[in-house]
């Protein structure tokens, strides 16, 4: 995918820097950009629940974030490796980098070895196309490593750290994401006991999402092709998306990472249960079969995020509901606003 | 853990078929990346060195065998090392015949080529599970055969090596039912369309400057050795696929 398609200007200061929280709002205190076939408006997301019927369902991402960030040494000195995706068998994918705001390339060659957390990291080659990210075979425990020594990763715009429960949805249960899957994060336990009492349930799905740090990414005309991420989509949730939409009622996915696993479940018939590794890419020309509206944070431009976006929802609908966000002043990334996009199809 | 603990367990080790180029090499260097020890068989000497070489920048053993698959002798050679390492963890089938090429179609297919490409495609893989499987058992390993979609494809020219590859999805699945009992699995994997030599030996003369380059598929085998071998036997993986997984 040519990245220039997926380009907008937004300008730098919409960047959220800061949890909402911080800045007085609660979490359900965001902005909700709403976009249907009406155009576009503006709300409070705790208002989400009069923008639904009873019927609809949400699907969730369970996957809880990680302290994926670890101080490391090697032969470059002291750098950062930010965990991406766990393989099995010891194998890692992992992102080198110099600091929270200096991407890298780190040098690095297969055989190199990392220290972080006490756990000795082998370099073993760059993921093919991406070559940001690693393979490494780790001697030890992981997992513990970055319970006592990971900080969330984090990146230039964010200006200073937050602790661990700041990245979490009230949705994570199952811990394995890089990065926050952050289009849960405006949701709270009353406001799901809200959506509860209005007839819209909500059904769990996991995917854990790896590393975006966009800044590191080259400055080809390509989007860089989507690296494989462990999901779960469980035979309850497949059976109720079925349902729901052959009731005549709309499934909305929270976060595109539902998107990838509810589709990548998708059998050409109907959602079934399925886990494994997913790649799947939701470009243009892709058709949907298994979600009618979509809550997302707001995307950057040139990314696979907001291709998916336009294939789902028509790249002038996308346009339009950007340019108002950008006028509006909304915030983008994880402490930002948010955006309900019903699909092109959606009724 | 005590002071007299040897450590961590026996090094995992692995044999890959016409592991010097492609996809071969591709797999063999994720596997020394991985701490694997290694024996890598291919028919070249020359190549064979120079991916060796390279491999064993990773500090594990490697083992370099140069030799045809069908040969019983080379077959004896690679038990013997593998012997050494004190059991297998993974046998990679890889090595392959196209045939003859440019592709003929079946009803035109010269005898002898077809017999070849079975026996290299087939019979060579039967015969190096039989010879390995007390190692392969020792370690509960895994079997991998390297498959095509041309095994599913009955594409016009492809009738020899398809039908092969196919013979060989039922050997895998065969296996996985057999072996079973004593803890050895076994799974095919169609690897996707690749920038190889064998794919160019099957379109002489055309551009397939289009396809991936064989480390394409290299998340695909990270993917795959992380998995435990119980909730993949008996798959048919496509390593180019949108996902992977028990069910797919």
């Amino acid at each position: 995918m040519n990245r220039t398609a997926f380009d907008f200007d937004r300008p730098r200061e919409l960047e959220a820097t800061a949890p909402p929280e911080l800045r007085g709002v609660e979490r359900d205190r965001v902005r909700l950009l709403v976009t249907g076939p009406a155009g576009t408006t503006h709300r409070s997301f705790r208002a989400l629940p009069e923008l639904l019927e009873p019927g609809d369902l949400l699907v969730v991402n369970e996957s809880g974030t990680l302290p994926a960030s670890l101080p490391a040494q090697g032969d470059a000195g002291t750098i950062l490796l930010n965990i991406c995706t766990e393989y099995g068998g010891g194998v890692w994918l992992a992102e080198p980098r110099w600091n929270v705001r200096s991407p890298g390339p780190i040098p690095l060659a297969p055989g190199a070895r990392l220290s972080a957390g006490g756990v000795t990291f082998h370099a073993i080659g760059p993921f093919p196309g991406i070559e940001r990210l690693w393979f490494f075979r780790a001697d030890g425990d992981v997992t513990a490593a970055m319970r006592t020594f990971g900080q969330p990763i984090r990146y230039g715009y964010v200006s200073q750290p937050y602790p661990l429960e700041t990245y979490q949805t009230v949705f994570a249960r199952v811990p394995g994401s890089s990065e926050m899957p952050s289009a849960g994060r405006p949701f709270t336990s009353g406001l799901v006991r809200a959506l509860l009492r209005r007839g819209v349930g909500t059904a769990p799905v996991v995917l854990h999402a790896g590393v975006s740090s966009l800044e590191g990414e080259p400055a080809g005309t390509e989007i860089p092709p989507i690296y494989p991420e462990p999901f779960d989509v469980p035979p309850e949730t497949a059976r109720r998306v079925n349902v729901t939409r052959a009731a005549g009622h709309r499934v909305v996915a929270v976060g595109t990472t539902v998107v990838r696993a509810l589709e990548t479940a998708w059998d050409g018939t109907a959602v079934v249960a399925r886990r494994g590794f997913t790649r799947l890419t939701l470009g243009p020309g892709r058709r949907f079969h298994s979600v009618d509206g979509l809550i997302s944070g707001l995307h950057d431009p040139r990314t696979s995020h907001l291709a998916l976006l336009f294939a789902f929802a028509g790249e002038e609908r996308v346009r339009a509901a950007y340019a108002e966000a950008v006028r509006e002043r909304y915030l983008w990334h994880e402490f930002g606003d948010s955006h309900l996009i019903w699909g092109a199809r959606a009724h | 853990m005590t002071a007299t603990d040897p450590g961590p367990g026996p090094r995992r080790a692995a044999v890959v078929t016409g592991g010097s180029r492609g996809l071969g090499a591709v797999v063999a260097r994720l596997l020394a990346g991985e701490g694997f020890d290694l024996v890598v068989i291919a028919r070249e000497p020359g190549p064979l060195w120079e991916t060796v070489k390279s491999l064993r920048s990773f500090g594990g053993r490697v083992v370099e065998i140069s030799g045809d698959v069908t040969d019983p002798e080379l077959r004896a050679r690679v038990r013997a090392a593998v012997d050494r390492f004190g059991g297998l963890d993974l046998l990679v089938n890889n090595a392959s015949e196209l045939g003859a090429s440019p592709l003929p179609p079946l009803a035109e297919y010269p005898i002898e080529q077809l017999e070849r490409v079975y026996r290299v495609n087939v019979i060579a893989p039967v015969a190096l599970v039989q010879s390995l499987l007390p190692a392969l058992t020792r370690r509960h390993g895994l079997i991998v055969n390297i498959s095509s979609d041309a095994a599913v494809g009955g594409y016009p020219g492809w009738g020899a090596y398809g039908a092969s590859k196919a013979a060989l999805d039922l050997v895998s699945v065969t296996l996985s039912h057999e072996l079973e009992g004593v803890g050895v699995a076994a799974v095919s994997v169609d690897p996707g369309d690749m920038r190889t030599r064998m794919q160019q030996a099957a379109f002489p003369g055309q551009d397939i400057s289009n396809r991936p380059l064989p480390d394409a598929t290299l998340p695909f085998w990270a993917w795959l050795l992380g998995q435990p071998v119980g909730e993949i036997n008996g798959h048919r993986y496509r390593a180019q696929a949108d996902h992977w997984g028990a069910s797919a």
